[in-house]
């Protein structure tokens, strides 16, 4: 090292900063803690209304698919009932004809 | 030494919370030097020092389960610290441009307060270009080898040796102008 670079290091010593320096480092750390303490505090409320959410809703559309598998069946039904009353009246008019015709 | 061994220690039995802050508070006391010295000679300026070693330690609180061993505190103290006061020295440059051949001349009465040119040095050094600031920095204020500071600063080794050699040289050619301008000053 040179007489120059010597000077250099002396120069640029390390030097202490404040000597409150530690507890006002600590102090913040603190009050960073418990900014975040806050906002998970904030996050899990918003969770636990977010899950109550999704529950209810599942719910709901559950119930609403129930209702509209059901007026569905019922649709059916009738359409059933209709076709049955229709093809058994065409069997009575068939056998009657018959009647007749054997008469 | 007692009290880093202590702190790390904890670091890797401790989450962060309350239970990490007394092994914290160790590591702070010992490192504040080393990061608040890197600070102030990029900055020069004590409040703006202070406020960034205060937030290299706030982000150490933060990652404080990620630092496995005390060597690899004072790295990661190191690094961030050198890349936090290069980032708030270009925000300042941003602000007031000012370079090397601009930076005033000592007054008569600094000169007689840094008989050993320390201070002047010190002055000179915060207005290097960045680059040959950090170099110079850890390595006579950190006295780290050319491969650590490459590792610090993510450069070549021989990136390091460049901007070491230009600085000094930068430095050198300073203080010979002012050693002979203070000759002729006596002469007179």
């Amino acid at each position: 090292m040179t007489p120059f670079e010597d000077e250099l290091k002396q120069a640029l010593q390390r030097q202490e900063p404040a000597a409150d320096f530690t507890a006002r480092v600590l102090a913040r750390c603190a009050a960073e803690e418990t900014k975040a303490r806050g906002w998970f505090g904030t996050w899990r409320l918003g969770a636990v209304v977010a899950g109550l959410l999704i529950a209810v809703g599942g719910t709901v559309y559950q119930q609403h698919e129930r209702e509209v598998r059901g007026l569905a069946a019922k649709r059916k039904l009738i359409l059933a009932v209709h076709i049955a009353g229709s093809k058994l009246q065409e069997v009575q008019q068939r056998v009657a004809e018959s009647a007749e015709v054997d008469q | 030494m007692a009290a880093l061994l202590a702190a790390t220690t904890s670091i890797a039995t401790s989450s962060t919370g309350q239970e990490a802050l007394p092994a914290f508070a160790a590591a702070v006391d010992l490192h504040k030097a080393m990061v608040y010295s890197i600070a102030w000679h990029f900055l020069h300026d004590r409040l703006a020092a202070d406020e960034l070693a205060q937030d290299v330690f706030l982000q150490l609180h933060k990652n404080w389960t990620r630092i496995q061993s005390p060597a690899h505190m004072v790295f990661w103290l190191r690094k961030v610290a050198t890349h936090r006061a290069i980032d708030a020295a270009r925000k300042r440059k941003a602000q007031a441009e000012t370079s090397l051949e601009e930076t005033d001349e000592p007054t008569v009465l600094e000169r007689m307060h840094d008989s050993f040119l320390a201070s002047y040095l010190e002055r000179m050094v915060a207005s290097l270009p960045e680059k040959q600031r950090s170099v110079i920095v850890l390595r006579y204020q950190e006295e780290l080898e050319l491969d650590e500071i490459a590792e610090v600063l993510g450069m070549n080794v021989s990136t390091v040796k460049t901007q070491i050699a230009r600085a000094l040289d930068l430095l050198r050619g300073k203080v010979s102008r002012r050693l002979e301008e203070g000759m002729d000053n006596d002469a007179i």
